[in-house]
């Protein structure tokens, strides 16, 4: 891979942070087309070919597997070993397991494409993967674990940064979540398929404590911390208050853990479960604006860098849609509200104005940021930063635009009832208001893809610019190094 | 940079990380702690109108109540629950449409066709139990598909299309049935009758062939009179098609390319027979008042006689 020459001398293991960051690019652009495809088959049904390998339920885990885990971990991984080395001011510990991690986690990404195509799930959304891709997982988390705390307890700083707190938060709950919502009893030594160790509403529950929890510490702690390294290093200013980040830090630890039942409500769950949920979101709303407050005041008095700097609108923007997905979600938990929500496109335009605008767009600006200085260059094109942060800004706002509508109206049309008190529409009905929306929807995401394409070029020849330079003067780049 | 770093050390907490790296330890906002605080009484006032904190086997029940009827026709107030808001619900509307129902059950079906807000009734909460237990075999307007599922909006029907037959198809339900004359006759004669059969609509076919085919249905050998009938117009007693009119069930005539594809259509029918012609029966799924105010819905989508 693109390693430097001799990545010994560096001050930082940068060889490992490389690779990370261009497997994110990588399963974004993969990642990315399969979700177009399937948002596609939604639209357009033919695309299933009639074959089950082409069908939504197979690939649709493929793309939230190779979203989440494949372009959102690697950039995970990238930025984590990247921010921890230069917050400690000291080399990764055990450099071997680090790369044990990265072969591992991406092995993991791939088995799970496959199994997934060939049939094998656990069908536990977000977990799909069976039993032996589980404890592989199992082996690479901790693995990571060790690396990231041995960093930690090697640093050069007496303080540790924020940005660990969430990063070390995120590698903690994830072991956990993932551990506990995978029990599960394989039908034989020899085969991919097992059993949840739960049954019923129990199984259900602990399922969307993982779900949810994912979304919490994976998708939005983990992120956090990269926001809290690459929002201040990239305006050059402090981080707006140092207070905020340890209650918010606490408050959202100790709130997300009890919100996954939200995913319940109106089901064959007690009352009580569901009750506690919704307040518990509710009362998360503040502790997640934290992180938005802290990102966002952190730039006062370098507002000007918006209308100049791309990759400070990537982050900005991603601040944003982080501020309004963590209110419109508490809003969703509410009981009455989610009666309408439920089962509706609303709550995929909820998920994906969280993953495209404040995961996606916070990776961008944070990788935009990071690759350039990885590979002691600058970037190929800033004219390419700014069209990918207008299309994917477009992308964006057509897809949660048309999940609102479709989900909102698909939640009207399923309760309406006429004037004697019987159903207004059937089913199908609500499927045929839907199609323009989906068509919608799949456009809007053609524009992510797009933008996705076009940084994954950048970054191409931002790197390729950087390894011509090196082989034409590499005296020059020792002298420098 | 340094300027602007020793301009604000004083409020920066002192760390500095990644030589660059710094905080200020600004309070927290005022609006931040008191938004805070707002969302703890919300959650504290949702504790108290619903069911919220376990304690033992039991839980703090919630001020909010749900009247509904209990097993024994008694009126009762539970803690507010899903299970109770559902019967609730279910009961209210099951009173709402009582009226309607208890008369569509006492009169007689032209009746209830002739009386406006029962026909209003019938179009509303028709359209609601045909969508979800017909219309995904005979399609959301009644329009079927060729090859599987009979058309309900024409006026032809396999085993009678009065209110009686109506309602006799839905109670006990339905099963189609061809014989495979493949096994019985030589291609040939599957050919001739085939042709025969698309005479009798009066589309093109040869007329040797044809004539060859009339014979075989009314011989011994075919024996295709016995079910449809001397003059092929089909016997509704035993549910078999009409062969003489323009509408096509199983043999997809209408969407053949060209003369070649509609004998091949009506030829496979011949020799493979049939028995997947299975209406299920509703007795027993559908309540009695149910079917038959489906039975004067399906009547009224345009063929009922």
């Amino acid at each position: 891979m693109a390693a430097t020459s001799n990545p010994a001398t560096e001050q930082y293991n940068f060889d490992i942070v490389r690779k990370f960051a261009i497997m994110t690019l990588f399963w974004g652009v993969v990642g990315m087309f399969v979700g177009v495809y399937i948002a596609s088959e939604l639209a357009w049904p033919f695309l299933n070919f009639d074959s089950p390998y082409f069908s939504f339920g197979r690939f649709r885990p493929v793309h939230t597997g190779g979203v989440i885990f494949g372009f959102g971990g690697s950039a995970l991984f990238a930025t984590s070993y990247y921010v921890v080395q230069r917050t400690c001011q000291t080399r990764l510990f055990a450099p071997g397991l680090a790369t044990f991690t990265f072969w591992g986690w991406q092995a993991v990404i791939v088995l799970a494409a496959l199994s997934y195509v060939m049939g094998y799930s656990q069908g536990k959304e977000y977990a799909e993967m069976e039993w032996p891709i589980d404890l592989l997982i199992e082996v690479v988390w901790v693995a990571y674990l060790i690396v990231f705390v041995g960093t930690l307890m090697n640093r050069k700083q007496p303080h540790i940064y924020v940005a660990n707190w969430f990063y070390l938060s995120f590698i903690l709950a994830t072991a956990l979540l993932h551990t506990f919502n995978n029990i599960a009893i394989p039908v034989g030594l020899f085969t991919l398929k097992s059993y949840s160790l739960f049954a019923g509403p129990q199984d259900a529950m602990t399922q969307w404590w993982y779900g949810h929890n994912a979304v919490g510490f994976f998708l939005t702690a983990a992120f956090l911390g990269m926001m809290y390294y690459f929002v201040p290093k990239h305006a050059g200013r402090p981080v707006y208050s140092y207070r905020l980040s340890i209650v918010h830090f606490w408050a959202l630890s100790f709130m997300y853990m009890w919100v996954g039942t939200h995913h319940l409500h109106w089901t064959a769950i007690p009352d009580w479960t569901s009750t506690l949920a919704a307040t518990f979101s509710i009362m998360l709303l503040l502790p997640s604006w934290g992180g938005m407050i802290n990102g966002i005041m952190t730039l006062s008095g370098a507002w000007d860098k918006l209308r100049t700097d791309p990759v400070m609108r990537f982050m900005i923007v991603a601040l944003s849609f982080y501020g309004m997905s963590t209110f419109e979600g508490p809003l969703m938990s509410l009981k009455d509200v989610n009666a309408l929500s439920h089962y509706t496109d609303w709550t995929v335009g909820h998920v994906h104005s969280g993953a495209l605008g404040w995961v996606a767009m916070i990776s961008f600006g944070s990788l935009y940021h990071m690759i350039p200085r990885l590979w002691n260059t600058q970037l190929y094109s800033e004219r390419l930063v700014n069209a990918h942060f207008w299309l994917a800004t477009i992308g964006v706002l057509l897809y949660i635009t048309a999940m609102w509508i479709s989900g909102i109206m698909q939640g009207l049309m399923w309760r309406a009832f006429d004037d004697f008190g019987n159903l207004q529409y059937s089913f199908v009905e609500s499927v045929a208001a839907m199609h323009p929306f989906y068509a919608m929807r799949a456009i809007g995401g053609m524009f992510f893809l797009t933008g996705m394409i076009i940084m994954a070029y950048n970054c191409f020849m931002t790197i390729r610019q950087a390894q011509r330079a090196e082989q034409a003067a590499p005296a020059v780049a020792v002298a420098s190094a | 940079m340094v300027n602007e770093t020793s301009r604000t050390s004083a409020q920066t907490t002192g760390h500095v990380w990644d030589s660059d790296l710094q905080e200020f330890n600004n309070p927290l906002p005022a609006w931040w702690v008191y938004g805070f605080y707002i969302t703890i009484a919300f959650a504290i006032i949702y504790w108290i109108i619903y069911p919220s904190w376990p304690f033992g086997k039991s839980f703090l029940p919630g001020v909010s109540k749900v009247t509904y009827v209990n097993a024994e026709g008694k009126e009762e107030a539970w803690h507010w629950n899903t299970r109770a808001k559902l019967l609730k619900e279910t009961q209210d509307a099951a009173a709402q449409q009582k009226p309607y129902y208890d008369k569509i059950a006492s009169l007689p079906y032209d009746k209830v066709t002739k009386d406006p807000e029962l026909s209003s009734f019938v179009l509303s909460a028709g359209k609601a139990i045909f969508s979800d237990n017909c219309a995904p075999c005979h399609q959301s307007g009644g329009q079927g598909k060729i090859g599987a599922y009979p058309n309900l909006t024409d006026d032809d029907w396999l085993y009678g299309g009065s209110f009686d037959k109506i309602s006799e198809t839905l109670h006990k339900g339905r099963r189609g049935y061809m014989p495979a004359y493949a096994e019985a006759l030589d291609p040939a004669q599957i050919d001739a009758l085939a042709n025969y059969v698309l005479s009798l609509s009066g589309l093109k076919a040869d007329a040797a062939k044809a004539a060859e085919g009339n014979k075989l249905f009314h011989s011994h050998a075919a024996a295709c009179y016995y079910c449809h009938g001397d003059n092929a117009k089909g016997r509704q007693v035993v549910g078999s098609a009409n062969l003489t009119d323009k509408v096509w069930l199983w043999a997809d005539v209408p969407g053949a390319q060209d003369d070649a594809g509609k004998l091949a259509a009506v030829k496979r029918v011949i020799g493979n027979g049939l028995n997947r012609g299975v209406m299920p029966a509703w007795d027993g799924r559908l309540k009695p008042e149910q079917i038959k105010l489906l039975t004067v819905y399906v009547h009224e989508l345009g063929g009922g006689k």
